[in-house]
């Protein structure tokens, strides 16, 4: 394996554009379940001409390597912005994100992220599409070519590795979302309510697929959802936040192995107390 | 009668189409007779300025047989200059229209500074520049800048509301992916503002095919459909130059109906419109 080229340019919140690929590697000498990547303090206030809104206060905590950890909430509470702001699309007004020993001043290939809309590229084919960060950090083209086709095989699309993404449902456009994100081997996977704009049957399939791709992967994945009963399924941790301005109201850690059994008393059970102690604190809407 | 029309048949669609559209044209050719013949009445002519279809198509076949009256230039000819001189203005309008709409599209300062420019000038209808650049660049390149005039304004418009446009997820996205600025502006923002650019050049090459031939008519330069017009109305031959307008007409119909299709097929291609 060669040495990851990581390219941290400028200091300025911003400038800053990690460009390379297989940057999980960069991250190699942290031991999986230790800490990957440390969020301190967060905080981000939108300001409009007339008014200030705190968005996010206070966000702090430590994702470990190979975690998957889900982050729930009310509609609109903050959520897409903490994950934005460690993607580095957004600057956050105070606080630090590290990832090993970098602190994140910028976006970049080492959060790969997974849109709620896809975001995938309408005049490249799904092939293509997977391609792009690959393209983008100059990997040779064979490589791109036999990785991008393994990571469409594992996403169940290698009958479609040539179509256009309108020709795609929603789901099959979100497993290119996922192989796109994935095949690059960021450090961290960023997923915006992935699964939000798909109908429930899609979105159980997508679930366990999910599940199937990152078991034995070491894959770290930071999950944004408002679906209780998806957060479980996947996650390690589930992180629940509180009304705007968001900040952590408690983190309930999942025990059970995946894949799981939703019909199980137990995941059930503590389904129903999350939700009742969501209603109870008047977090979630409705 | 057997027949019955069936709405739900392509091939009956089709035959009705070209019916109705052979029957428009039958009643165009008979208004276009009928006015004819008004005008010569009631300016006591011999012959009508508003040459019949008759004479027109009669002089059109001449034309093609045997080239011009005067001069036995083939139509061809003719018809070259004028093509070629749209197809120069064309390609200046594009290579200019293109860096300038991207960069207007992309920085708010240039936007900024270089919008009252366009909103300034873009009203002017480009045949008003006609007499000032022949003046200035000679007929024939004058000619090229009233088509360039013509064709580059709906291009620039289309290509910086093509830019502004943008899906900015797709931005971040690929900024997620690893993808410097350079990288951002050619492999996501210029892809994604083809479909708008195709429509620019759609709307500009109607624009322009109106300039060129507009242009020709001021032009000294002896060439071109437009000034075959010309030159044919002031020797009194009507029917030659409604031969020429009709060459006018069918030109400017493939112009348009060829960057249709090239704009349909790009678009689909881009993944917009499916």
């Amino acid at each position: 394996m060669s040495e990851p080229k990581i390219k941290i340019e400028g200091e300025k919140w911003g400038k800053q554009r990690t460009r390379a690929d297989r940057t999980d590697e960069l991250y190699a000498h942290i031991p999986e379940g230790e800490t990957l990547m440390k969020i301190e303090n967060l905080r981000v206030v939108y300001r409009t001409d007339d008014k200030e809104t705190v968005a996010v206060d206070d966000f702090t905590i430590d994702i470990k390597k190979g975690e998957l950890v889900s982050i729930i909430g009310p509609s609109g509470c903050g959520k897409t912005t903490i994950l934005r702001s460690i993607a580095g699309l957004l600057q956050p007004t105070s606080g630090t994100i590290m990832i090993g020993d970098n602190e994140i001043k910028g976006p970049g290939s080492d959060r790969g992220m997974v849109f709620q809309d896809f975001a995938l590229f309408p005049w490249r084919t799904v092939k293509q599409n997977v391609q792009f960060g690959m393209e983008m950090a100059g990997v040779p083209k064979e490589e791109r070519e036999e990785r991008a086709m393994r990571y469409i095989k594992a996403v169940g699309l290698e009958r479609f590795a040539d179509s256009r993404i309108h020709e795609l449902s929603g789901g099959m456009k979100q497993r290119v979302g996922i192989a796109r994100a994935l095949v690059m081997h960021p450090a961290v996977t960023l997923m915006d309510e992935p699964f939000g704009a798909l109908d429930a049957q899609t979105r159980n399939i997508m679930q366990e697929q999910l599940v199937k791709i990152i078991t034995h992967s070491e894959r770290t994945i930071l999950f944004v959802t408002h679906s209780v009963d998806e957060a479980l399924y996947l996650s390690d941790r589930v992180v629940i936040l509180t009304k705007r301005p968001s900040t952590i109201h408690t983190v309930v850690e999942v025990p059970w192995d995946r894949p799981r059994d939703r019909t199980n008393p137990e995941f059930t059970k503590l389904r129903k107390d999350i939700l009742a102690y969501l209603e109870d604190q008047n977090v979630m809407d409705n | 009668m057997g027949f019955k029309y069936d709405k739900h048949n392509k091939y009956h669609r089709f035959g009705r189409s070209c019916l109705i559209t052979a029957v428009s044209l039958f009643v165009l050719m008979w208004v276009w007779w009928l006015t004819s013949m008004i005008i010569q009445r009631s300016l006591d002519l011999n012959v009508s300025p508003l040459a019949t279809p008759q004479d027109s198509f009669a002089a059109l076949f001449e034309l093609m047989k045997n080239g011009d009256p005067m001069e036995h230039r083939s139509l061809w000819s003719w018809v070259w200059s004028s093509l070629s001189k749209f197809i120069r203005g064309f390609i200046l309008a594009l290579v200019i229209a293109l860096p300038v709409g991207l960069l207007m599209g992309n920085f708010k300062l240039v936007r900024e500074f270089l919008t009252p420019w366009v909103e300034v000038v873009r009203p002017i209808a480009p045949i008003a520049w006609a007499p000032i650049l022949v003046i200035i660049f000679q007929a024939t390149n004058g000619s090229i800048m009233v088509v360039f005039i013509g064709i580059f304004f709906p291009l620039l418009t289309n290509i910086v509301f093509g830019v502004q446009k943008i899906d900015s997820t797709l931005i971040d996205a690929a900024k997620t992916l690893g993808a410097s600025d350079g990288q951002i502006f050619l492999k996501v923002l210029v892809p994604s503002t083809v479909p708008y650019l195709m429509n620019g050049i759609k709307v500009g090459l109607g624009v322009g095919w109106m300039c060129i031939v507009a242009a020709e008519l001021y032009n000294t330069s002896l060439s071109g459909i437009g000034y075959f017009v010309k030159f044919m109305i002031d020797n009194s031959s009507y029917d030659y130059a409604f031969a020429g307008i009709i060459i006018i007409a069918i030109l400017g119909l493939l112009t348009t109906g060829v960057a249709e299709y090239v704009s349909k097929v790009v678009s689909r291609r881009m993944g917009v419109d499916a």
